[in-house]
């Protein structure tokens, strides 16, 4: 479980474009996530070693913001809006249909690990409530039909990396932006897709 | 004066420093305002919002929390005002929420901030109706320290002392919100030297001590105020003892000293005082069925010194003896000198292998704690500080946090090593400690100490070192620096034996001048010389051909086993006397506790012995030989009386010096290839009677850098036997890649080192089990 070479030369990277080694923190912990699909204590462990502080206070940041996992989570992880702007117009209908597809509650991942169930606070995409992220890539003006059959969709294809645009092409509604310039990067686990990190991947539409 | 403020706080106005805190302000000036995360000591975090305070700004009144704030000239505070009142009542009731309210079986009720709190400020009822949260109870997070977590109101006081206090953040908050508690990673306890004064500022009872828990309620406990001989720093105490048993230590807060700390050392190595395997009457050691009575006792002893044949006659005395009772001891020698034609050599030893002649007298400028404070540099070349003067290392470590520049000379203190400026290992300090180069010539050295203020803690790095380095050292930094030092003599009451005894020598002059062709009388006070000395074996030898050994000892042990007679004596608590720190300083010890059994003091044992051989005597109680010692300090101004000691103005002691006279003959080592060090926690007689410490000693580990791991032993595996002659030891291996290359180190105290040679070479062979490998 500890770290390939690989991966610890990526992350030597990413410190060295901070100030200060345990600046990284943040994104250490993702590479951690997007390897295990959670933050496991033997990542904790390396990162601990990568950045100088101790275990403990590497857990303590990872267990304080709920984008870090600490349990395994499915291949996509589907986060539902429930905060103000989607709720009044009608994300509960979009959440109660991805629960009934999926038969998960807040927070729980099937056997299979295919899904993880979550709803979120706002996730910025107020202007076109009621909004989705998937692996963090966000579906805007979704419905409960359009919701179940993105579902489906990804339970039957099981796309390798998930796409923003390409989500909202198939089964968005309204977006808050519709000028914003095409964008082909995903992600393939529960992490953003942050370029400057490496765990944004191109996909060809 | 020109640098204080004038703020107006509940309409009347006080005077502050610029720049501090309001609620420091106010407590300056006997306004006390209420806080739980606040701690002087400490960073502010601003966490609780129970200190909130009103403060008038040009948007009109507003609530502040007063740890957080700073004062300025002619700010309007009111703590005590309806919208105060309120926001405290609320932040209560808001804490109160996930508390469990378990007072009548919390140890912290009685003394509990949070009680008392919300007593003086709390609303009177709760709304909360609610299920509380709930927490499995309690769990261990170290050996000794046990944590409640559903009392913990994350005030952040824990884990900013382990961050910031002592440098080992071993426990921090998880989760957030509802969840969040503090806890370890799994695995990984919390094993910090410091980790019982969490347990003293945690203002609820969520942090409790193994040694404490359920033993006693505040209310039944008397306390007294007393310092601590855990090292020479002598931190300042509170003894807590409930009908007649010591319960616990606390930390007081001694500006110049301990500022309120304790190591884990200090606080829970007491509970020997009532352990069954202490010795409470006279014993004849070969003749255990022959109980005499003290009055016997001296009989058999008085008759031994007088029995003619011009014995020598030797005392061993440890470094737990008040500075009184050094007084006796060195009374008594000189009186036995003063007899005509009766005795041979009369000779006082310390039990110390680190001594040697150190900085004295007039000719250098000596140093306090505090001016760590305000130095420039400190230079380091001493013992293992973190193990040896664990508060002292708090205080560096303070300073290093305010700016100061901390240069280490190997290789001894490489635990410390990651707050250094400077760390000059190998290529500066030979496995001998030598310098490998010309002082002048040691990089990134000359810029720290030019024209700078430095302190120099200086002292035997290891026993076995020539101390000729350091002289050159300090030459150095004198013809280069404003330098002041702190001698670095590590154990206890040291100091005191320094300023007491006329002549100090050490353990090798023990044994050099062990004449075998005379009768010989040893007196080992305090002292177990048979055990963790490197001259260990060769005194085993002495005290073996000597015609009559008189022990004073608390225990059994392997000193005494070699004696005729043991007279039990008194220890921390159970007598009254004075105790002079690394800098001088001389603090009170007091008596709270009766000795147990017939055991006496060691001065009066000196004093009945006196009057049996019909020596002169000039003192009959503690306050006498108390007024004697003071007769020859050189500041006839700050006498460290017991009068001058106990007046309010000068609890934190008094700093005063005598001439000191050391004699001790320099070592010469080559090619070392063990370094001996002392871990803090070890196999004395009293750690092994403190049930609550006595197993953190029972770990063996040598250290070696990774080179000599892989190179010169090839060793694959971390669990190995060392052997050397007939010696032979499993130990574990930890790497440690600040050492030199073949350097073993080698925890001298603990249980199976003592005999080793570290002048000859060791084998290492890979063990055959794995098992960790624990001793009891
Ligand atoms: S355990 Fe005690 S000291 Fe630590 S955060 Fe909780 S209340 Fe504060
Ligand atoms: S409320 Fe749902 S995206 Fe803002
Ligand atoms: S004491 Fe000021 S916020 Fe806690």
């Amino acid at each position: 479980m500890s770290w390939e070479k690989e991966l610890i030369d990526k992350a030597n990277e990413i410190i060295e474009l901070y100030p200060e080694k345990r600046s990284a923190l943040g994104p250490l912990l993702y590479l951690a996530q997007e390897k295990d699909g959670y933050i496991s204590n033997d990542s904790i462990i390396q990162i601990s070693n990568l950045v100088g502080i101790t275990e403990v206070q590497v857990k303590s940041v990872a267990s304080f913001y709920s984008m870090y996992k600490e349990e395994q989570t499915g291949k996509y992880l589907l986060s539902v809006c429930k905060s103000i702007s989607c709720e009044i117009n009608d994300s509960r209908s979009v959440i109660d249909s991805v629960k009934n597809f999926t038969g998960l509650e807040n927070y729980e991942t099937d056997n299979d690990k295919v899904f993880t169930f979550e709803e979120v606070e706002c996730i910025g995409a107020c202007g076109g409530a009621p909004a989705v992220q998937v692996n963090y890539e966000t579906v805007e003006g979704l419905t409960p039909e359009k919701s179940l059959q993105m579902c489906e969709w990804l339970k039957e294809e099981r796309p390798e990396l998930v796409v923003a645009d390409e989500l909202q092409e198939k089964f968005g509604g309204v977006k808050s932006f519709d000028w914003a310039i095409k964008d082909n990067t995903g992600s393939s686990y529960s992490v953003p897709g942050f370029q400057n990190i490496g765990t944004a991947k191109e996909k060809n539409l | 004066m020109t640098d204080q403020i004038k703020i107006n706080v509940n309409g009347s106005e006080i005077s502050s420093k610029p720049d501090q805190l309001i609620i420091e302000a106010c407590e300056d000036s006997g306004i006390h305002i209420p806080r739980f995360c606040w701690h002087k000591r400490m960073d502010p975090v601003g966490m609780c919002r129970m200190c909130l305070v009103e403060i008038e700004t040009p948007r009109g009144k507003a609530l502040v929390p007063s740890c957080t704030t700073k004062v300025s000239e002619d700010l309007v505070v009111e703590t005590e005002s309806e919208v105060v009142k309120k926001a405290q009542e609320g932040v209560l009731e808001f804490l109160l929420i996930n508390h469990p309210l378990d007072c009548p079986v919390c140890d912290k009720a009685g003394e509990c901030p949070l009680q008392d709190q919300t007593m003086a400020y709390g609303p009177g009822e709760s709304r909360f109706v609610e299920d509380k949260r709930h927490f499995e109870k309690p769990i261990p997070i170290s050996e000794i320290i046990l944590l409640d977590r559903e009392r913990c109101i994350l005030c952040a006081r824990c884990t900013r002392f382990s961050d910031e206090i002592s440098g080992d953040p071993l426990i921090e908050f998880i989760q957030r919100g509802n969840k969040t508690q503090v806890n370890t990673f799994p695995d990984e306890p919390f094993r910090s030297y410091f980790s019982g004064n969490t347990v003293q500022i945690c203002p609820v009872g969520a942090l409790t001590s193994t040694s404490y828990r359920f033993k006693a309620r505040p209310w039944d406990l008397k306390k007294v105020s007393s310092t601590s001989n855990c090292s020479s720093v002598g931190c300042s105490i509170e003894l807590n003892v409930s009908q007649n048993k010591m319960l616990r230590i606390l930390g007081e807060d001694n500006e110049f000293t301990n500022q309120g700390w304790l190591s884990d050392k200090g606080r829970y190595n007491f509970e020997y005082l009532h352990s069954e395997k202490r010795i409470e009457e006279p014993l004849i050691v070969k003749n255990s069925s022959k109980k005499p009575n003290i009055n016997e006792a001296m009989d058999l002893i008085s008759n031994e010194i007088l029995k003619g044949g011009d014995p020598n006659i030797s005392f061993i005395v440890g470094h737990n003896s008040t500075n009184e009772e050094y007084f006796a001891l060195n009374n008594f020698a000189e009186n036995l000198k003063k007899v005509e034609n009766t005795f041979g050599n009369i000779d006082i030893y310390l039990s110390d292998d680190y001594l040697y002649s150190g900085f004295f007298n007039g000719d250098h400028s000596l140093a306090e704690i505090k001016d760590l404070d305000s130095a420039d540099t400190i230079v380091l070349w001493a013992q293992d500080i973190k193990d040896n003067l664990p508060t002292l290392y708090l205080r560096i470590k303070q300073a290093v946090r305010n700016g100061k520049k901390l240069l280490i000379f190997g290789h001894t203190n490489t635990a410390i090593k990651d707050i250094a400026e400077e760390y000059f290992g190998g290529d500066i300090v030979t496995n001998n400690f030598e310098f490998n180069v010309n002082i002048s010539d040691i990089p990134n050295f000359s810029r720290h100490i030019d024209g700078k203020e430095v302190i120099a803690i200086v002292g035997k790095a290891s026993p076995l070192q020539n101390t000729n380095p350091i002289s050159e050292l300090i030459q150095y930094l004198e013809a280069n620096s404003n330098l002041k030092i702190l001698n670095c003599f590590s154990k206890g009451n040291t100091f005191g034996a320094l300023q007491n005894l006329n002549l100090v020598k050490g353990l090798n002059e023990f044994v050099n001048e062990f004449d075998i062709s005379k009768r010989n009388i040893v007196f080992t006070i305090g002292a177990n010389p048979v055990n963790n000395s490197i001259y260990s074996l060769k005194i085993k030898d002495s005290l073996v051909n000597a015609d009559f050994v008189v022990s004073m000892d608390l225990f059994k042990n392997e000193t005494t086993e070699l004696s005729d007679i043991i007279l039990p004596t008194t220890s921390l608590g159970e007598k009254e006397g004075t105790f002079t720190n690394l800098e001088m300083r001389t603090l009170m010890q007091n008596k709270i506790l009766p000795p147990p059994g017939s055991s006496l003091n060691e001065w009066e044992y000196l004093l009945t012995l006196s009057k049996k051989i019909n020596l002169e005597q000039v003192y009959d109680s503690e306050t006498q030989l108390n007024a004697l010692l003071c007769k020859d300090y050189l500041d006839e101004d700050n006498i460290p009386s017991f009068d001058n000691l106990n007046k309010p103005s000068n609890l934190n002691g008094v700093l005063n010096s005598k001439t000191i006279n050391i004699n001790i003959e320099n070592v010469d080592s080559t090619n070392l290839e063990i370094l001996f060090v002392h871990r803090l926690y070890g196999d004395s007689s009293t750690q092994i009677n403190s049930p609550s410490i006595s197993m953190l000693s029972s770990e063996r580990f040598i250290e070696m850098n990774s080179a000599t791991y892989f190179g010169s032993y090839m060793l694959y595996s971390d669990v190995v036997t060392l052997i050397q002659g007939e010696i032979s030891v499993q130990v574990n291996v930890n790497i440690n890649d600040n050492l030199p290359d073949n350097l073993l180190v080698v925890p001298i105290n603990r249980r199976g080192f003592q005999n080793i040679n570290p002048e000859k070479k060791v084998e290492l062979e890979v063990a055959k089990s794995r098992e960790q490998l624990n001793v009891s």
